[in-house]
């Protein structure tokens, strides 16, 4: 039989270090906001010539948008993103284009203002703020008739929050690298994370509830114990069985779902271990009264492995 | 018991038999819906979202009224456009929301959209002595009022091309000058070339009525033989209380003057822009009109079009809010892509399934074809707006229809170890894990909820919508399938010879 509970603080240790890493990224490089958040226009332009990176920059520099950002997305295909364009900005920025390298097809335009931009970020943090403690509440709810719900409901959600971190910066290490951008699908993609990892947790603590109403041990860790390795194949064969269909996705359909998709995956792969390393493991900590130790921090477990 | 699953069997198969007659094929024709309903990333478009400008003075009642009146003006006007199932609905209380699925000219879009379409006819304004009247004059003149004091209305200076360059207007005893955004302009910075514009007032018939194009009963474009070889034109016919009216101006203006002075023409303005200024030919024109003004064919079908569908009761604030394009090239390789992620997506999950659970993975392999097929026939009824980031919440929802699966197939393994007979523990299984698929199924609705929610609160966000619904739909079917379709296949097999071999059922491995 599997000691998970008896590793909880090695389990602690490990997701405080990735997160840890994911804070020192946020701090560093901190999250690239995409123009539903922060407002402004991007027009993907497609040359028919051969035309650089540097001197689409250039061009449009040279037309007074000093703050433009091109990147390179294709073969003779360029992204621009500038302030908000209006109708005429837009048509001279592309007859200037056109001008200088030639027939250039305009495949996607985007177009954010700041009132929608501003409007969108409040809606996003609403969106967090409200499933967070819709989910705290329903598993409150759902484990009413256990002694102390509110222990379920509240463990839920660190492990919700922890997924929620681990995926935020891993995405930031990655803005950093590969210059990705925080927008709406990517909000999506956190809730996402996050109501696949209560869900774990929930399956966990259900066989908990049913565990402790069988009256299996009287140990209170025991019971955990055995909950978490009995439900443990299913935890790992649901899991996987999900990251298949997201690879899937994630090869096959790519490039433009490609930032949703990671965080899918991070967050499937945290939610997996969070629901099964921490959540339950979180509510031995609190069932014993052991929150002291996270203060006076790990004099590494004491022979408890 | 059997009998009662004999039962579930037939109306399961029925069930799947109109699933697969609704989807296949796929575009197929299935109570009135062709084919699923793709967003516009997949098939590309035009997504925009404007805000409406109310006058200040405008009442709440007024607001519901009017933008109900824009949203059916727009409507008129893209319906020319054969655009497939467009969108095109009000948003809180001063936004428009406008999709347009496969139709990917933004700038077209735009135009149809943002023109106000405010058709007027205006005439030159006449001095005491019969004389046009020129903006120099009200340069020149220290005196706060008009010159033809008689008409009220604004005065329209126009520049070569017809744009409008200042607006005259008299309010509390002043003499007001504006550009075409509504500033005030210094008088001084208009002398000079300007100086020369005509000044253009409102054509009134005898009884003080406006001609504009409230009075249009039908504009049809037309190509005409011309001195120049084909001219584009736009012809009008007047509903009776406008034929009246026109030929009131018209014999006014006929009588003014000779053939080729300003007082003769008749000004068309569409949007405060000056389209063409005919000279009147005849002193009745009898309910028909014809607007020239150098048209291209198209422009002359646009115009047309704009005319008859009428003009917005106030203008569109711009740019619009949030503006989308899409291209269809972009667009057709997903969904060739999108597909085949799902079918590979499938297949995986099959095999690992029969490779863990043998028997038990086969049968959920076969409720997952059900499955997929009911959620496919849901989407296409519905119809719910496919977009990329919803073909990605079908299929993560793939993976998570079988969790139900996993969850009762443990369950068995479980009960079936603790030496119950092979039914007694599908029973159980199903039994028990009903509570944890309930509730870990919960979550992941209200966070569907939520973010249906979000996508929709501000710019309607197809991706974020269609990824929140499609999830919502895939994991509903899946409780269904795995808690009916699974247990219905588990018990008919029991009931077979093949059940006698519990290593098919990936049991008798004893510890995992």
């Amino acid at each position: 039989m599997f000691d998970i509970t008896g590793k909880r603080f090695k389990f602690f240790l490990i997701s405080g270090l990735i997160i840890l890493a994911g804070i020192v990224s946020l701090l560093t490089f901190g999250l690239k906001s995409g123009i539903e958040f922060s407002s402004g226009s991007i027009l993907t332009v497609t040359f028919e010539g051969e035309v650089s990176n540097a001197q689409v920059k250039q061009e449009i520099t040279s037309l007074g948008y000093a703050n433009v950002i091109v990147q390179s997305t294709g073969k003779g295909e360029f992204l621009v993103r500038t302030h908000e364009l209006s109708g005429e900005e837009k048509t001279s920025i592309e007859d200037a284009l056109t001008r200088k390298f030639g027939v250039l097809s305009e495949t996607e335009f985007y177009s954010v203002s700041p009132i929608v931009a501003a409007e969108t970020a409040q809606n996003a943090v609403i969106a967090v703020v409200v499933a967070t403690i819709g989910i705290l509440l329903y598993v409150t709810w759902a484990f009413r008739r256990m002694p102390k719900p509110f222990h379920y409901g509240t463990c839920a959600i660190i492990a919700l929050v922890h997924d929620a971190l681990v995926a935020l910066g891993v995405f930031s290490i990655l803005g950093g690298i590969l210059n990705w951008q925080v927008n709406l699908m990517f909000i999506t993609g956190i809730l996402a994370v996050i109501g696949y990892s209560v869900n774990n947790t929930v399956v966990i603590f259900d066989r908990i509830r049913e565990n402790l109403k069988m009256g299996a041990s009287a140990d209170f860790e025991t019971v955990v114990n055995n909950s978490l390795v009995e439900t443990l194949g299913r935890s790992i064969n649901t899991s996987l069985t999900t990251l298949i269909v997201v690879l899937a996705l994630l090869l096959f359909v790519g490039a433009s779902i490609q930032n949703f998709v990671v965080v899918l995956i991070i967050g499937i792969i945290a939610g997996t271990f969070s629901s099964v390393c921490i959540a339950p493991t979180l509510l031995v900590v609190w069932d014993k009264g052991e929150w002291g130790r996270f203060i006076r921090w790990f004099p590494l477990p004491r022979a408890k492995a | 018991m059997l009998r009662k699953n004999t039962v579930v069997l037939i109306l399961l198969l029925m069930l799947f038999g109109f699933a697969l007659w609704a989807i296949l094929p796929l575009d197929g024709q299935r109570f009135g819906r062709e084919g699923l309903r793709l967003g516009l990333d997949l098939v590309g478009g035009v997504h925009l979202v404007y805000e409406v400008d109310y006058p200040e003075d405008a009442t709440a009642e007024d607001k519901a009224t009017n933008i109900d009146r824009a949203i059916n003006t727009i409507m008129n006007r893209i319906d020319k456009y054969g655009v497939t199932e467009p969108i095109i609905q009000q948003m809180g209380a001063d936004r428009i929301l406008i999709q347009l699925p496969g139709f990917t000219d933004i700038d077209v879009a735009k135009s149809l959209v943002e023109q106000t379409g405010f058709l007027e006819f205006r005439e030159v304004e006449l001095n005491s002595e019969g004389k046009p009247v020129y903006l120099s004059d009200y340069l020149e003149s220290a005196e706060n009022k008009f010159i033809d004091a008689k008409e009220k209305g604004n005065r329209i200076f126009v520049g070569e091309n017809g744009n409008p360059i200042v607006f005259l207007s008299l309010k509390d005893g002043t003499l007001h000058f504006m550009d075409a955004e509504g500033k005030p302009i210094d008088k001084e910075t208009l002398k000079g070339e300007a100086a020369q514009a005509i000044s253009w007032i409102p054509a009134r018939g005898d009884t003080d009525t406006q001609l504009t194009g409230l009075f249009l009963s039908e504009a049809v474009s037309d190509i005409q033989q011309g001195a120049t070889g084909t001219e584009a034109q736009v012809d009008i016919t007047w509903n009776q209380e406008g034929a009246e009216l026109f030929d009131q101006i018209a014999k006014r203006l006929y009588n003014s003057a000779v053939y080729g002075s300003p007082q003769r023409a008749l000004g068309i303005f569409l949007d405060d822009r000056l389209i063409s200024d005919p000279q009147i030919l005849e002193p009745a024109y009898h309910g028909k009109a014809v607007i020239t003004g150098n048209f291209t064919v198209q422009k002359a079908v646009e115009l047309a079009n704009l005319l008859n569908s009428g003009a917005l009761p106030m203008p569109l604030k711009k740019p619009p809010l949030y503006q989308e394009k899409v291209s269809a090239i972009l667009g057709a390789n997903f969904i060739d892509k999108s597909a085949m992620a799902g079918v590979i997506g499938i297949i995986l999950v099959m095999l690992f399934m029969i490779a863990y659970y043998r028997i038990p993975g086969l049968l959920a392999s076969l409720s997952l074809i059900f499955y997929g097929a009911l959620v496919l026939a849901i989407f296409k009824l519905w119809p719910v707006t496919l977009t990329l980031a919803g073909l990605g919440g079908f299929i993560l929802s793939i993976g998570m229809a079988v969790d139900a699966n996993v969850l009762i197939f443990e369950r068995m393994k479980e009960e079936f170890r603790t030496g119950r007979t092979l039914g007694a523990a599908i029973e159980a299984g199903f039994n028990r894990a009903w509570s944890g698929i309930r509730d870990s199924n919960v979550t992941t609705f209200i966070v569907c909820a939520i973010l249906y929610w979000l996508g929709s609160s501000i710019v309607a966000s197809a991706p974020v919508m269609g990824f929140a619904l499609t999830l919502f739909i895939g994991v509903a079917v899946s409780m269904f399938t795995a808690i009916v379709a699974t247990r219905m296949l588990l018990r008919l097999f029991v009931g077979s010879n093949l059940a006698k071999k519990t290593s098919l059922f990936s049991v008798d491995q004893g510890k995992k």
